[in-house]
């Protein structure tokens, strides 16, 4: 706005100069260079531990470099706290969005400026309106009054961009901004990024979303192990590319399904399940040794049908059974007994213990199974469960008591299927079994699933990444506003088939 | 229709607080009617002073702990506080070194309690490390150090700057059932509460405060100097547990350094039924002051319908787990309804 | 794969052997700050030994210890457990002296008719004290478990409650009267060492068990270390918490019998520095307020390091207020290392995520 663009090359709005970070000797950024321009969107792509969260706090003050400067509209800082960041007009928006929920939309959206400016009184009555002139600025409708804790995700979203343009942000940058957001919502948000590009605002995009980096970027940046391996226009890459030069690695997505014995019974049938406001008449079958994928909009109830069949939203009505015999899902216990497993979405919440150490994680779902007499734990049993495990699921990790906090997203996830496998369920089910794994990890495991069921479990997996559906699943059940509309089987598993359904 | 209902759930919501204030006002007003109705001496200018009179010192501490708390925090080393900072200044002005007369006095032990909530302050904003221990741990400190270098006299006359507030009252009445004293240290009492109720809505420390107890990681990202706050918060709960601790001692006209510890959870107590969460980010000085007085008004209530006074804490607990209990419930029965609302808000 | 279950006998023993040994190590990795309280014991031995050997060392001293020790300790691992699941239990103390009073009550009550039954009932009436600390233990359990209500805030309702109760019932007096045969246990030894500290003793190995060795225990630990996971995990998050606070309950109870069995009288305000004193020694045996982590075995040292001070302080005239001070001291101090080191370890550990 105050700054218009000239013709030819703009001056950066950012440029961030052979940042070199390390931790304890190790480098976690090892000279590290990138700009941002006026009006562009910027992604930042690389797996779980390149460097990209370190980056991200060096440039807005939570972390010190080593070395190296950071340039703001051409003047250097060598390193600066969060209030300089701020009045910068750099702003963060975090994964969890860092606002407070016991505050209403209108103090969250004037706290940070109001704190920057070093204010000492709060003055209520022009805190309303300043907030509103922002949300009706970009064409919003929030709640100034609302309390944030009684958002949605999407609103909340909203309301921490508020915040971020609050202060005049020049550059504001998103991490992971759409891994919550159902599609619908992804798409208003585009809308906003580009009228925010419109104003001359530079976004960076912190996201592993390969197809999303596509597009809404004009360039893209890849960290790889703290160095910057490339940055180029976004119409000069494509997915396979991005993916190759993150991992450094030539990857292999193709289809690898085996065949089922048709012989094969079934080991999970769903009839006629029901849950009002959240999934309607949902009936199908799981065959032992096979996968089944279920995929869906985010809110579409994929992730509900998943819950009632782990007893943590009990279904209203309809029959469910395992091997052949009717079982009650009244809770999470019933359908652990009624031998069903379940990989949940939010790993670090609910699936890990993220201090305790990775046998006692390993062991979390079968301790009544590893009993001695007397009711103690049969801890040579327990010791070679884990240990089986821990070679089998090959875990990246100098030892089983190393805390779970310390693995990579990749190898905890290893530790969140080898709380299952443990317990050898006859049904395993698992959500986004690949989120926030790096693309290294994710086919392994694939390939862990594969001989899973090759062993005779029946499994099912919930996701929204066509390609890793494609990948493993023998057929993929398709909902839509609770409806299970569509099972593609075969032939008619592919990326492109499941994206149609998904959408229509 | 529904246009009509909404406005009137609203209106209700609004009556109810953010807090439940309304609630706790609703339960305070049908205890008082109820009591009055029972024996008609409750209702009376002499019950309704003596009231007031006994939650001065309790409301005082209950304003600090409400800080805390709402602050993320929970603080049990005021009343150690209040009783160090009250005793060494009555033992200094009794030994005659030094004389400023009564507002000399206050600021000493201003200063005091000030010093002595900065030591807590340091250590748990600058180690994180966690409220309770942290105050359980200068608590001992604290009450060790007073008892072993300052004294452990119980003193019987205060120093002539302070005494003569003893026996000060504001309001004096005579009515058909009895002279009614109103004690001049219910100013300083209202003051606060006004004071504070400011600073909580309409200061930037005030606004910080909620939002480090709403998320410290999120306030320090903020740009929230959350260490700095975090001192600066314990140095005036420690300040006002020494106003608390020497109305204490003026209004019992002796001091004694072995009084007041021990009834730190009585106090939070209090500000749990006015509604403040335990968890932080949540509380008002409305809220305190309401609960400060109902258990107050109880406690009164007991001695008149002549239930023997041993049966008072064992009332105030009840009264604590009924009100904690309905609210774990009723968050309990929201958390489900949300739920099945944002289910459907997307299948619509 | 299964090794023990090797033919040749060599191999079979060198894979015992291997497995005890790893066994050993991961037992001394996981219990650091249990080393460290060991270290902190010795060190407060040997001061206070140094100091004033003549009366410290002596016969009647350390049997003091011995003695005093047994019901702090108990009532600390009670606090322990119920910190363990990331709760706490404030109540205990109220709980063991209404157990207390109960059993003296009952005690006096039958010998006012029949003093030589009172006697033959004794184990009945200890049966009766535990039983009163199992439902004080019971009403907490559902209050956190069914209702939901947060233990800090459940509990500090109990401890009035059972307070007043103990209270009203005592008439705030003293009352004086046990059963003859819980007095003689009282002030008996087996092999020089007091009954008291050796019931202390196997209340710790039991418990110890429990935490270490059954389902149970894991469960705890794991429902204080992350209640979400523990709850996808398939862990009856209700049924832990009732046991939890049903065992500490019990607790209360044994530590009842303790006090009646160290001085035969009882009344509702004995030990009221104990509450705040026993959150101070499972904090300093290395048990995290938060949940997940804590040992038997370091909160019975911590009991020791602390009596072993307190009873220094007396050797060396120093009054219950500088022992207090100490106790303040002593918790800040390994909290504050506490968090040093664990500031110092996020990084490497960061480092080690980087580098993987």
């Amino acid at each position: 706005m105050t700054h218009p663009a000239p013709v030819g090359t703009p001056a950066p709005l950012l440029e961030v100069r052979d940042i070199v970070k390390q931790f304890g000797g190790v480098t976690a950024l090892g000279g590290v260079s990138l700009d941002l321009l006026p009006g562009e969107v910027l992604c930042l792509a690389g797996e779980n531990g390149c460097g990209k969260s370190t980056l991200i706090k060096i440039i807005s003050g939570a972390e010190k470099p080593d070395s190296g400067t950071i340039l703001v509209d051409g003047q250097p800082f060598t390193s600066m706290n969060t209030t300089d960041a701020i009045k910068s007009g750099i702003q963060v928006i975090y994964q969890d969005f860092s606002l407070f929920p016991n505050l209403t939309v209108a103090e969250n959206v004037v706290l940070t400026s109001a704190i920057a400016s070093r204010r000492k009184l709060y003055d209520r009555r022009t805190a309303r309106p300043a907030a509103q002139a922002i949300i009706d600025d970009l064409g919003l409708t929030l709640d100034v009054d609302a309390r944030v804790e009684n958002l949605s995700v999407a609103d909340k979203q909203l309301t921490a961009i508020c915040r971020a343009l609050v202060d005049d942000a020049r550059v504001i940058i998103m991490d992971e901004p759409t891994t919550a957001l159902t599609r619908t919502e992804v798409g208003r948000l585009f809308v906003i990024v580009e009228r925010l590009r419109a104003r001359g605002v530079g976004l960076i995009f912190v996201s592993h979303k390969l197809d999303e980096v596509l597009t809404i970027s004009q360039r893209v940046a890849i960290l790889r192990s703290g160095k910057n391996v490339v940055t180029s226009p976004a119409s000069e890459l494509d997915m396979r590319s991005i993916a190759e030069h993150m991992t450094g690695k030539v990857l292999d997505e193709s289809r690898h399904v085996a065949a089922i014995d048709p012989e094969s019974p079934a080991v999970l049938e769903v009839e006629h399940m029901d849950l009002p406001g959240a999934y309607h008449d949902v009936s199908f079958t799981v065959r032992r040794g096979e996968i089944v994928g279920v995929t869906g909009l985010l809110g579409s109830g994929r992730t509900e049908i998943a819950e009632s069949l782990f007893g943590v939203l009990p279904p209203q009505s309809g029959t469910v059974k395992v091997d052949g015999k009717p079982v009650r899902l009244r809770s999470i216990g019933d359908a652990i007994a009624a031998g069903i497993g379940y990989v949940p979405e939010d790993r670090l919440t609910q699936g890990l213990f993220l201090e305790k150490s990775i046998a006692d994680n390993m062991i979390a779902a079968s301790m009544d199974g590893h009993r001695a007499r007397l009711g103690t734990l049969d801890k040579n049993a327990v010791r070679e469960t884990i240990q089986r495990l821990f070679a089998r699921l090959r875990v990246k990790a100098p030892n089983v008591q190393a805390p779970v906090r310390s693995l990579s997203g990749g190898n905890a996830q290893r530790v969140v299927l080898a709380k299952w496998l443990a317990r050898r369920p006859k049904v395993l089910m698992l959500n986004g079994p690949t989120v926030g794994v790096d693309v290294g990890s994710k086919s392994e495991i694939l390939d862990i699933l594969r001989a899973e069921a090759a062993d005779g479990m029946g499994i099912l997996v919930i996701s929204d990444d066509a390609p890793e559906l494609v990948a493993c699943c023998h057929r993929v059940l398709v909902v839509r506003h609770g409806r299970v509309v569509d099972v593609l089987e075969g032939d008619d598993v592919d990326v492109d088939n499941i994206r149609k359904k998904v959408a229509a | 229709m529904s246009a009509g209902r909404s406005g009137l759930a609203e209106r209700l919501r609004r009556l109810r607080g953010p807090n439940n204030e309304g609630v706790l006002a609703l339960i305070l007003l049908v205890l008082i009617v109820g009591m009055s109705i029972a024996n008609p001496v409750f209702f009376t200018l002499p019950t309704a002073f003596s009231i007031m009179r006994s939650a001065i010192v309790p409301l005082i501490f209950a304003l600090g702990v409400l800080l805390v708390i709402i602050s993320g925090g929970i603080d049990v080393s005021f009343a150690a506080i209040a009783v160090f900072a009250a005793y060494t200044t009555v033992r200094v002005y009794g030994s005659g070194a030094i004389d400023l007369g009564l507002i000399g006095a206050f600021a000493m032990a201003l200063v005091i309690g000030g010093m002595l909530g900065a030591i807590n302050g340091f250590l748990i904003a600058r180690f994180r490390l966690p409220t309770l221990i942290v105050t359980l741990g200068t608590q001992g400190i604290f009450k060790g150090v007073l008892l072993t270098y300052v004294g452990s006299r119980y003193i019987a006359d205060l120093p002539s700057a302070m005494s003569w507030v003893s026996t000060t009252n504001l309001i004096e009445v005579t009515t058909d059932t009895g002279r009614a004293y109103l004690h001049v240290m219910v100013v300083p009492a209202i003051v606060l509460t006004l004071v504070l109720a400011w600073v909580l809505r309409r200061t930037m420390f005030g606004r910080s405060i909620y939002a480090i107890g709403g998320d410290a990681e999120a306030a320090r990202r903020a740009g929230i100097r959350v260490v700095r706050t975090q001192v600066w918060l314990y140095v005036i709960v420690g300040m006002m547990a020494a106003i608390g601790g020497m109305i204490y001692m003026i209004m019992g006209r002796s001091a004694s350094p072995q009084e007041l510890v021990g009834g730190e959870l009585d106090i939070i107590a209090a500000v749990v039924l006015g509604g403040a969460s335990i968890f932080g980010g949540r509380g008002s000085v409305l809220g305190t002051v309401l609960g400060v007085f109902l258990v107050q008004v109880i406690n009164n209530s007991l001695i008149l319908a002549g239930v023997p006074s041993a049966w008072q804490r064992a009332a105030v607990g009840v009264l604590l787990l009924v009100g904690v209990g309905i609210q774990a419930v009723t968050a309990r029965g929201s958390g489900r309804a949300a739920l099945v609302h944002d289910a459907q808000e997307v299948t619509v | 794969m299964n090794a023990v279950q090797e033919k040749n006998p060599l191999k079979r023993v060198n894979a015992e052997v291997d497995s005890r040994w790893t066994g050993l190590v991961e037992r001394l990795h996981v219990d650091r700050s249990a080393r460290r309280m060991l270290l902190l014991v010795v060190v407060a031995f040997a001061i206070f030994a140094a100091l004033k050997p003549s009366v410290f060392l002596s016969g009647i001293n350390l049997q003091n210890i011995a003695i005093s020790s047994p019901e702090i300790g108990v009532i600390a691992i009670a606090m322990m457990l119920a910190m363990l699941t990331g709760g706490i239990d404030l109540s205990l103390v109220s709980i063991a002296n209404l157990s207390a009073i109960t059993m003296s009550t009952m005690f006096t009550a039958i010998a006012a008719n029949n003093p030589d039954q009172a006697e033959q009932l004794f184990p009945l009436i200890v049966l009766v004290g535990l039983v009163v600390g199992l439902l004080g233990g019971a009403v907490n359990g559902l209050l956190v478990s069914r209702l939901g209500i947060t233990p800090i805030l459940a509990t500090l309702g109990t401890m009035q409650i059972y307070n007043g109760i103990a209270v009203a019932w005592t008439g705030g007096k003293t009352l004086y009267g046990s059963p003859a045969a819980l007095t003689s246990i009282g002030q008996s030894t087996v092999g020089g060492v007091p009954t008291l500290f050796v019931l202390f003793v196997v209340v710790a190995v039991l418990v110890g068990i429990i935490v270490k060795r059954t389902p149970l225990g894991l469960k705890v630990t794991l429902q204080g270390a992350n209640p979400t996971a523990a709850r996808y995990s398939g862990i009856n998050s209700r049924a832990v918490l009732m046991s939890t606070y049903l065992l500490t309950g019990t607790l209360g109870g044994i530590a009842g019998v303790l006090f009646l069995a160290r001085n035969p009288t009882a009344s509702a305000d004995y030990g009221a520095s104990y509450v705040l004193l026993v959150i101070v020694i499972a904090v300093l045996g290395g048990t995290n307020p938060n949940g997940g982590f804590a040992t038997v075995f370091g909160v019975v040292l911590a009991t020791l390091t602390l009596q072993i001070v307190s009873s220094g302080f007396t050797a060396l005239r120093l009054s219950a207020f500088q022992y207090s001070i100490a106790q303040g001291v002593i918790l800040i101090a390994v909290m504050v290392i506490d968090q040093v080191q664990w500031r110092r370890r996020p990084r490497a550990r960061r480092a080690a995520a980087v580098s993987s």
